[in-house]
């Protein structure tokens, strides 16, 4: 009986340390470097995500724009904000690119076509990257120092998942470099 | 309809000035030599060969034989053998897809391609300081432990669907482009195309007379035809290794 | 009392726990990542991809080129299709023309000042200044004519010109008559011989089984250095069907210098002015026209140089050392200006590093093979680093003359000829030049384009110059791209294929007696030089081929013959 419980014991300490505290402490957080808000750009400025996160003529995403595009804008202060100053300060005058931490960093050999998700398969944004682009802040960057790599980031499992339903893409290079 | 993407490699515009293996190399984020290499440890997907007709001088004639994976078709040696499922052909292109990532360097495939067209990674790749600016984003460096080879441009051949698809082109349509061997070559010997396009230059130049395949009593159904009219050059398809007068004993 | 069996059942839970919770699998999975991102792995920068035009410096043909850029760094180079003259072929030295910045063995900086102060010194204690200019007829060529126009007694100096500076017209030939000239190898403008190659029967005279001579229409194999014998025999009447075929037709005759055989050759069987034509430079800004003029290093007197600028930065002819030093005072001081230890850096007192291609913007002359003159920069794709110098800027301050805008000024002076026309490499449409305004002409060279002159309506039959031969005859020397410098991923070639010769590599027949890979030297009355030996039965028993490179020009420049000696 004793044993029992002992082991038990053992068993709910290892559950609580696997299912509650593990994920607390193999996450790192690191704050992005400006506090930018998608909410704010979308309702007042009155922007759609394709006007920052643009597609170039040969067909390739941009990504996360860069200082150029912001700047464009941004040259003066536009409001109030405390972190419209901040930015304007540290990046836009000294003309020095903010170090965006990219939520959906793939690793180096995976390659994805933006141009063909979005435009062929008609993909919203919100299918992959969530409600960030509604959000009134940027969510914090949760990044595991083990891996290297985000708590948001698409793993291979759910991309596969999705083709599988789709009936499409089934050979390795068609995602890998 | 699927796609058999090959080539046509001719023989007798061919003068072995290396610019494709070079433009391979720049494509492909293959590093130079590291310090111990040497011509069996080397990384050079695609490879020139000096053959000859077996003469002494003054009858002596050499050719040089570009080699590259060559895509078999049937039963694809390398993608039989691998325990990792590292090598993958993919139906609608027909290219063998070496998946670097995947690999766990036991080589059984580097043992069961008969072209040796298959290479190992014996060091880190190390660039000299400043180089690595010039990496091409398009295709992933690999790291020691790990077998590579022609993908046929795998790198180019993304771009190109990805331009088809922002230009609204079905998925299903086989995309046009060109390999960095092909683009770089000076006389044009090396054409690439799509095989099952009855229209398309290699689909014609590989059913003249003068092209022939290497070792095609094997059956390995190889998608790259070489072309000569020289009767010589049309012997040396059949031997193990172009260019290998003794055959490698040392492994 | 906790007891070890206590512990034993607590941990066995916890161990059961574990298994049931993620972490476990997440740390597995962690660990496959971890090993992954193998440090020291780069990772390759991404960024707009961009394509940017230039032209290629590192030897006289000048190829076109078109670089595939992330943001502003070209990653690759591919030729530009439907050039007119290299109709979008390239060598493998420009395909990685773009590594040459970051080669681990480029020359770094150099003590400028020192080097300012001797000049002054020896300029000043009255001795006479000369520039040796390894390829001739650049703008920055013109730039050091009138400088040493501007300094008293001031020497232009150039390499012999081959063929006596007149051009090749390949599309004119019927039948080329080569005597161990590259031709298929590396010769003139490679897309232009391709191109070429249909029209014309090729034979190839030479010892060796070179590349040209497998893919000759015939290969007459010599014995080694009876090359020039056989000239003399075909000269006078011996090897009828040789004989035959130059009477049938429009003949080139190639020799590896022009021998006297070779002028007379071409002469008796009326290549001047066929398919050797005179051909007329670009055009200068007319306030150029008394700048000092062209002068071959050999017209120089025995010693009567006290200083010696050497720009060494476009590959061209290079002329061994001995021959140069002939001409220098007892106290010269001599000054290189280069990006390479390799060559004239060697005997300088002062080596001066320079930019490298694709760093500098500089123009091209037309190569041998280019029946009009053409005029197409090098734009400068990458910056060059703070410490490297511009050796027209220098020897121009030096002489006080102002040069900061001579391609410009150049640019505009042909644009006001009014002749020829413009081939832009975008588009791959030709302008001719009379429709274009200067800031036109300027901006589209900038951004990828070449000048191409009209053939000179008034061109006279070319006068070729016959040359003693200077190099030891049983050695053939495989070009290389003079630059010195090559990409690193030369490997591929050479230690991990072999498929050309590298620097300091031996190629000999086996029956010779030395093993493959066997440490030798290469030896001649001028010195000798390690090397490494590469078995090859296409050289015959009596022939020695190797790289070319400045030291074995040295070597062989000017000795009788050349031997294999074990060390």
């Amino acid at each position: 009986m004793r044993g029992t419980i002992l082991f038990l014991a053992g068993l709910t300490a290892a559950l609580g340390a696997g299912w509650i505290a593990f994920p607390k402490v193999l996450y790192r957080h690191s704050p992005q470097p400006v506090d930018f808000s998608h909410k704010v750009h979308a309702e007042k400025a009155g922007q759609k995500c394709e006007d920052c996160h643009a597609f170039r003529d040969d067909g390739s995403f941009a990504g996360i724009p860069s200082l150029e595009k912001c700047s464009g804008c941004h040259a003066a202060a536009m409001g109030t904000t405390a972190a419209e100053k901040n930015f304007i300060e540290h990046y836009v005058t000294p003309n020095r690119e903010p170090e965006w931490q990219d939520y959906a960093q793939q690793p180096e050999n995976v390659w994805f076509s933006h141009a063909t998700h979005v435009k062929r398969a008609s993909m919203k944004c919100e299918t992959c990257h969530g409600s960030i682009g509604s959000a009134g802040t940027l969510p914090a960057y949760r990044v595991d120092p083990v891996s290297g790599y985000s708590r948001d980031v698409m793993s291979m499992d759910a991309c596969v998942n999705c083709h599988w339903q789709k009936g499409t893409e089934h050979s390795c290079l068609d995602c890998h470099k | 309809m699927n796609a058999r993407y090959g080539m046509t490699i001719d023989i007798d515009r061919c003068n072995g000035c290396g610019a494709c293996m070079v433009a391979c190399a720049v494509e492909n984020n293959i590093p130079p030599a590291h310090a111990g290499a040497n011509d069996r440890k080397g990384l050079t997907w695609i490879r020139v060969y000096k053959v000859d007709n077996g003469k002494e001088y003054p009858e002596r004639r050499s050719a040089f034989v570009p080699v590259l994976c060559q895509q078999c078709g049937n039963e694809t040696p390398c993608a039989h053998v691998c325990p990792q499922q590292a090598v993958d052909v993919d139906p609608k292109t027909g290219v063998v897809g070496q998946m670097p990532e995947r690999c766990l360097g036991c080589r059984y495939c580097m043992a069961a391609c008969p072209y040796h067209a298959r290479y190992f990674n014996w060091w880190d790749p190390a660039w000299p300081k400043g180089m690595e600016k010039t990496l091409n984003p398009s295709v992933a460096p690999r790291m020691r432990g790990v077998v590579e080879k022609c993908n046929f441009c795998h790198g180019r051949w993304h771009e190109a669907r990805e331009r088809a698809a922002a230009n609204g082109l079905a998925a299903s349509e086989p995309v046009d482009y060109v390999p960095a061997c092909v683009e770089a070559c000076p006389a044009g010997a090396i054409r690439f195309g799509n095989l099952n396009d009855s229209t398309s230059e290699v689909a014609h130049k590989s059913k003249e007379p003068d092209s022939f395949r290497l070792l095609e009593k094997l059956g390995t159904d190889p998608k790259i035809y070489y072309h000569s009219k020289r009767d010589w050059v049309k012997t040396i398809a059949e031997a193990p290794r172009p260019g290998a007068g003794k055959e490698n004993v040392r492994g | 009392m906790t007891t070890r069996r206590d512990l034993f059942k607590i941990a066995g839970g916890a161990a059961v726990g574990a298994l049931l919770t993620p972490a476990p699998w997440r740390m597995i999975t962690d660990g496959a990542l971890w090993s992954e991102n193998w440090p020291g792995i780069p990772r390759p920068a991404r960024g707009e991809i961009r394509a940017k035009f230039t032209n290629c410096t590192l030897c006289p043909a000048g190829c076109a080129m078109k670089a595939r850029c992330v943001g502003d760094q070209p990653i690759s180079i591919a030729g530009v299709a439907g050039h007119p003259l290299s109709h979008g072929a390239l060598c493998p030295y420009g395909i990685a023309g773009h590594h040459l910045p970051y080669h681990p063995e480029r020359l770094l900086s150099g003590a400028v000042e020192d080097a300012a102060a001797a000049i002054k010194k020896g300029i000043g204690e009255g001795g006479r200044i000369a520039v040796f200019d390894t390829r001739p007829g650049r703008t920055a060529s013109w730039t050091y004519r009138r400088a040493m126009a501007s300094l008293p007694g001031g020497l232009y100096l150039r390499p012999e010109a081959a063929l006596n500076g007149d051009a090749v017209d390949l599309s004119a030939a019927r039948t080329v008559l080569s005597f161990g000239v590259p031709l298929l190898d590396g010769w003139g403008t490679p897309g232009n011989v391709i191109q070429a190659r249909g029209n014309f029967r090729l034979i190839q005279v030479e010892a060796i089984e070179s590349r040209t001579a497998a893919m000759a229409d015939v290969w007459l194999p010599t014995n080694p250095g009876e090359e020039r014998a056989i000239a003399s025999l075909i000269l006078n009447g011996g090897m009828d069907h040789i004989a035959r075929e130059l009477e049938d037709g429009p003949v080139l005759v190639l020799g590896p210098e022009d021998w006297p055989e070779i002028v007379e050759l071409n002469r008796k069987y009326g290549a001047l002015g066929r398919t050797i034509v005179s051909r007329r430079d670009a055009p200068v800004p007319d306030t150029w026209k008394d700048a000092a003029p062209e002068m071959e290093w050999a017209d120089a007197a025995e010693g009567s140089i006290r200083v010696l600028l050497i720009d060494e930065t476009a590959p061209g002819a290079y002329v061994p050392w001995h021959s140069i030093e002939t001409r220098l005072s007892r106290d010269a001081v001599v000054v290189a200006f280069t990006a390479t230890r390799d060559g004239y850096a060697r005997h300088a007192q002062f080596a001066l590093a320079t930019a490298v291609f694709p760093e500098a913007l500089d123009d091209i002359p037309a190569a041998v093979d280019s029946p009009a003159g053409v005029f197409r920069l090098s734009t400068s794709m990458v910056p060059s680093a703070a410490w490297t110098i511009d050796p027209a800027m220098f020897i121009a301050q030096l002489a006080g003359i102002d040069a900061a805008s001579a391609l410009r000024d150049r640019a505009d002076a042909i644009c006001r000829s009014a002749r020829g026309n413009v081939f832009h490499y975008a588009d791959q449409k030709s302008t001719p030049m009379k429709a274009m305004k200067a800031d036109a002409f300027w901006k589209s060279l900038n951004e990828g384009a070449c000048w191409i002159d009209d053939l000179d309506p008034k061109a006279h039959a070319p006068q070729l110059v016959a040359r003693a031969a200077t190099r030891a005859s049983n050695v053939s020397l495989v070009e290389t791209c003079g630059a010195g410098l090559v990409s690193p991923l030369f490997s591929k070639l050479h230690e991990e294929s072999h498929v050309r010769l590298a620097r300091h590599e031996i190629a000999l027949n086996p029956a010779v007696g030395f093993c493959d890979g066997e440490r030798v030297a290469l030896q001649t009355d001028c010195g000798r030089i390690a090397m490494t030996v590469l078995l090859d039965p296409s050289i015959p028993p009596g022939s020695i081929q190797t790289a070319t490179g400045a030291d074995v020009l040295d070597l062989c420049g000017g000795a009788t013959g050349a031997k294999v000696v074990r060390i």
